[in-house]
């Protein structure tokens, strides 16, 4: 449990180094600095006279802001691809794709911060016309200010991956010419990996992945390891329980009001994890992604915010 | 027709109106597709309320007028008035006949005298043949009918093809990037390919199992326009027969001045229609067009029309079709329903054909083919693609006739849009929340290719897509034995019954691309009391209202 990631000792070797440069006080700055996971829990009304949108732009808002403000990660003049999960021909309520506002709020953000375009699209399950529109984050997105784009397949490029399962998927070209994809899923229930999080969120960049799911661990981990997450936001304002990853009864809907965002994708997946009550590591995705050194496990060891928002 | 210099403006109002008309049908045919809400199909269907012959063959297989009928109405009427002006006017398939008969090579000497036929008869005989057939409960005009033909010619072939002819080649150019210097060819075909994929066909290129066949049916008779000018429209055309027995007693008729006549010939070597508008008191009403290219040929100004009393009656007979003909017609129509009721799944007897999905809300098979006129609006319309032409599987009476391929389209659970867009209820409208619960049939898995319950893996990837609520597949634990000797436990899917609706999307899903391991099948449909082998649960009715039987 306790293996020492390269990302972990340079963060420890730069705590250190300052420490020692500028004494204590100064290290005490840079532990009160920015995050590298925040939580973003809802503290204030819920029910019918707090509207989810409200909470859906305040919570992304703030935790982005406790991992450092949006400008730690887009550069002026970048293009940036917000890659929510839009996989299902199902309405924000239902919880089967990311939260609408949460992605017009990224988008917002981004283009506040300078980016240049900001593209939003998902290789969905059900047909794109469909999913873009039922899901309501198409026309959100463009309401920020997104091009919203349809993932064209015939302009998927087959790239070589590397990885220990995967040789070659092929990927779409606007996830890898973006300067930064920001993965924003839903946290979802799903029969196949128990749960579906960040880490799963990039099936939504290849194409031919139907076999994947012979070995989803590994093939997530290998496409995962492929993409270099640098920052992911999970979705949990409202949460699907069961029947995923599909849903489509609102009894399996429930309200976890709160927003994560951070650098660790494996430390989101495991809070993640947590949070549909289940132990990270009896998660094939989250094991698989902790072996490889995608991240740590134990994502309270991170720099973590925990943060309540009215 | 012959493209000479105009003068009469009438015919290049025609024209206009001609193109008009044409350009409106392929907008319909390329709009179907967006429309996919639930706020109604608009106006896509107005070509089909228009055709009266729709009207006239539904009100006989079924003994109902179906929606539109009014429209239809309004064409006769104007036909009793105007004469056949619909087919000169306003038909598309008229229209395209028409250029592909401007592009006539013009022959030397006066040996191309367009005469008149009694070949012309023959769409007489195609009328009186089918609506005998409609009579006795086999609706098969609309292999004929102009309006479902060009429909769903362009719908399944020509549109298709067109959408391939320009982004197939972009396709290419994009993964080959070809540079001259420093100049990408990229760079020129990229926005091209992105106008026409985002601002013209703005949807998934669709592709059609039977397209080949109705391609060829359109390029054929668009074809025969070489052999004489609108040879569709002069001697097969069931609607321009429909139409032709209605304007035997025009209001509006033709005159040819005999003092003012050199016997030229000239209009009637413009006459497309073979009407003998040279003849003087010979013309045809039932077969004239009224395009008027016979006034603008005429030099002497000899020809007119006239407004006449429909009492009187012209001095040609209005319709050449003798009683003999009618009973051979009437007889080849019997012959040809007692042919196609043969083969077992017509009569309705076993085998049924397993694979004959119809679109949710589709009437039982023998009321649904009274009403299908094969137009391919549905298919056009389906967002999946999976709603596809038939080929023979279910009878040559049901040619063309749309089911779902679930491993080209599955249906999908929040669109009832084919039931919307039917221009014959053959696919009965039905709001979203009861097509949810419709059995349109079962799926069976195929154990021996199914991973998790032949090969030890680990897969569900059917269970994943299925739509439904709570989900008409299960999952069980089962300890498999591996190869080596080993077990290892596995999820295997199974099918629920009573919750299977047969939407298909796990066979679209499955992991094999040729033949899936889960397979949606006819069986469980509710159109067909005949074929639900599986008891219902009732027990298992809290879960969901068990689907109702399909309406009468």
């Amino acid at each position: 449990m306790s293996s020492l990631t390269r990302r972990d000792f340079l963060h420890q070797t730069a705590i250190t180094a300052g420490a020692l440069s500028m004494g204590w006080g100064a290290s005490f700055a840079q532990e009160a600095g920015p995050a590298d996971m925040a939580i973003a829990r809802w503290a204030g009304a819920t029910g019918a006279e707090a509207p989810l949108a409200d909470m859906a732009v305040k919570l992304t808002e703030q935790a982005i802001a406790a991992i450092g403000g949006i400008g730690r990660f887009v550069r002026r003049g970048d293009v940036v691809w917000v890659k929510p999960n839009i996989a299902w021909d199902r309405t924000p309520e239902q919880a089967a794709n990311t939260n609408p506002d949460v992605v017009k709020t990224l988008v917002r953000l981004c283009l506040e911060a300078g980016a240049k375009t900001v593209k939003v699209g998902d290789n969905p399950c059900d047909r794109a016309e469909s999913t873009y529109v039922k899901s309501g984050i198409a026309a959100a997105a463009r309401e920020a200010g997104a091009e919203v784009e349809f993932l064209d397949r015939s302009r998927f490029r087959t790239v070589a991956v590397g990885g220990d399962r995967l040789k070659e998927i092929p990927i779409y070209p606007g996830f890898l010419d973006a300067d930064l994809v920001i993965n924003v899923p839903v946290a979802k229930h799903h029969r196949a990996t128990t749960v579906t999080l960040c880490m799963k969120n990039y099936m939504g960049v290849v194409e031919e992945r139907r076999k994947f799911h012979q070995d989803l661990p590994a093939t997530i981990r290998d496409i995962t390891a492929y993409m270099k997450p640098r920052l992911c936001v999970l979705d949990a304002l409202r949460v699907l329980t069961g029947n995923g990853p599909t849903g489509g009864d609102l009894a399996d809907v429930k309200a976890a009001n709160l927003i994560a965002a951070g650098v660790d994708i494996v430390a989101l997946d495991a809070f993640g994890s947590e949070l549909l009550g289940h132990k990270p590591e009896d998660i094939g995705t989250v094991k698989a992604g902790f072996d490889a050194g995608l991240g740590r496990m134990d994502y309270r060891s991170l720099a973590l915010k925990e943060l309540e928002v009215v | 027709m012959r493209l000479k210099r105009p003068r009469s403006w009438v015919q290049w109002l025609r024209r206009l109106c001609q193109a008009l008309f044409l350009a409106l049908f392929l907008w319909f045919v390329l709009i179907a597709r967006f429309r996919a809400s639930e706020d109604g199909p608009g106006l896509i269907r107005f070509f089909f309320e228009l055709d009266p012959l729709v009207v006239v063959a539904t009100f006989l297989s079924t003994h109902t007028l179906v929606r539109g009928a009014l429209l239809a109405l309004a064409v006769i009427i104007a036909t009793m008035v105007l004469g056949r002006v619909f087919c000169g006017w306003v038909c598309p398939l008229g229209a395209v006949h028409a250029l592909a008969s401007a592009c006539r090579p013009r022959r030397k000497g006066r040996k191309d005298f367009e005469s008149r036929s009694p070949w012309q008869r023959g769409k007489y005989f195609a009328l009186v043949a089918l609506l005998v057939m409609a009579l006795f409960g086999v609706q098969w005009t609309g292999i004929f009918d102009p309006i479902p033909l060009l429909y769903r010619s362009v719908a399944t072939a020509v549109l298709p093809a067109t959408q391939y002819a320009v982004q197939e080649p972009a396709t290419a150019i994009y993964k080959a990037d070809p540079k001259i210097g420093g100049f990408h060819l990229t760079s020129i075909s990229e926005p091209v390919y992105e106008f026409s994929r985002d601002a013209i066909f703005r949807v998934e290129r669709q592709s059609f199992l039977q397209s080949t066949g109705i391609a060829f049916l359109f390029i054929g008779i668009v074809a025969l326009n070489f052999v004489r000018p609108r040879f569709w429209c002069r001697y097969v055309c069931p609607l321009g027969g429909l139409l032709g027995l209605i304007a035997g007693r025009p209001v509006l008729r033709l005159h040819n001045d005999e003092s003012a006549c050199t016997n030229c010939g000239k209009c009637n070597l413009a006459c497309p229609a073979a009407a003998q508008p040279d003849q003087r008191g010979k013309w045809l009403p039932s077969e004239c067009y009224g395009c008027w290219n016979c006034v603008a040929a005429c030099e002497g100004h000899a020809i007119a029309f006239k407004w006449e009393s429909p009492f009187r009656k012209p001095n040609a007979g209005a319709v050449d079709f003798s009683r003999r003909a009618t009973l051979a017609a009437g007889v080849t129509g019997v012959a040809s329903l007692l042919a196609l009721r043969l083969p077992p799944p017509a009569r309705n007897q076993q085998p049924l054909p397993a694979l004959l999905i119809r679109p949710p809300g589709a009437r039982e098979e023998r009321a649904f083919l009274q009403r299908c006129i094969q137009c391919g609006l549905c298919m056009r319309a389906c967002p999946t693609n999976g709603l596809q032409p038939c080929g023979l599987e279910a009878g040559l009476e049901a040619l063309w006739t749309p089911k779902l391929v679930p491993k080209i389209g599955y249906c999908q659970f929040n669109c009832a849009l084919c039931g919307q867009v039917c221009p014959t209820e053959a696919i009965q409208p039905m709001p979203l929340v009861e097509k949810q619960t419709l059995k349109i049939g079962l799926a069976v898995f195929d154990t021996s290719r199914c991973l998790p319950h032949n090969y030890g893996r680990e897969c569900i990837v059917c269970e994943e897509h299925c739509p439904l609520p709570k989900k008409a597949i299960y999952l069980i634990n089962k300890d498999v034995l591996l190869h080596d000797g080993s077990t290892k436990q596995i999820k295997q899917p199974f099918v629920d019954p009573d919750l299977c609706i047969g939407c298909g999307i796990c066979e679209w899903s499955c992991v094999y691309r040729d033949q899936a391991a889960i397979r949606v099948v006819a069986a469980n449909e509710a159109r067909n009391t005949y074929n639900q082998p599986i008891l219902p649960d009732y027990g298992g009715m809290d879960r969901y209202a068990v689907a109702r039987a399909s309406r009468p």
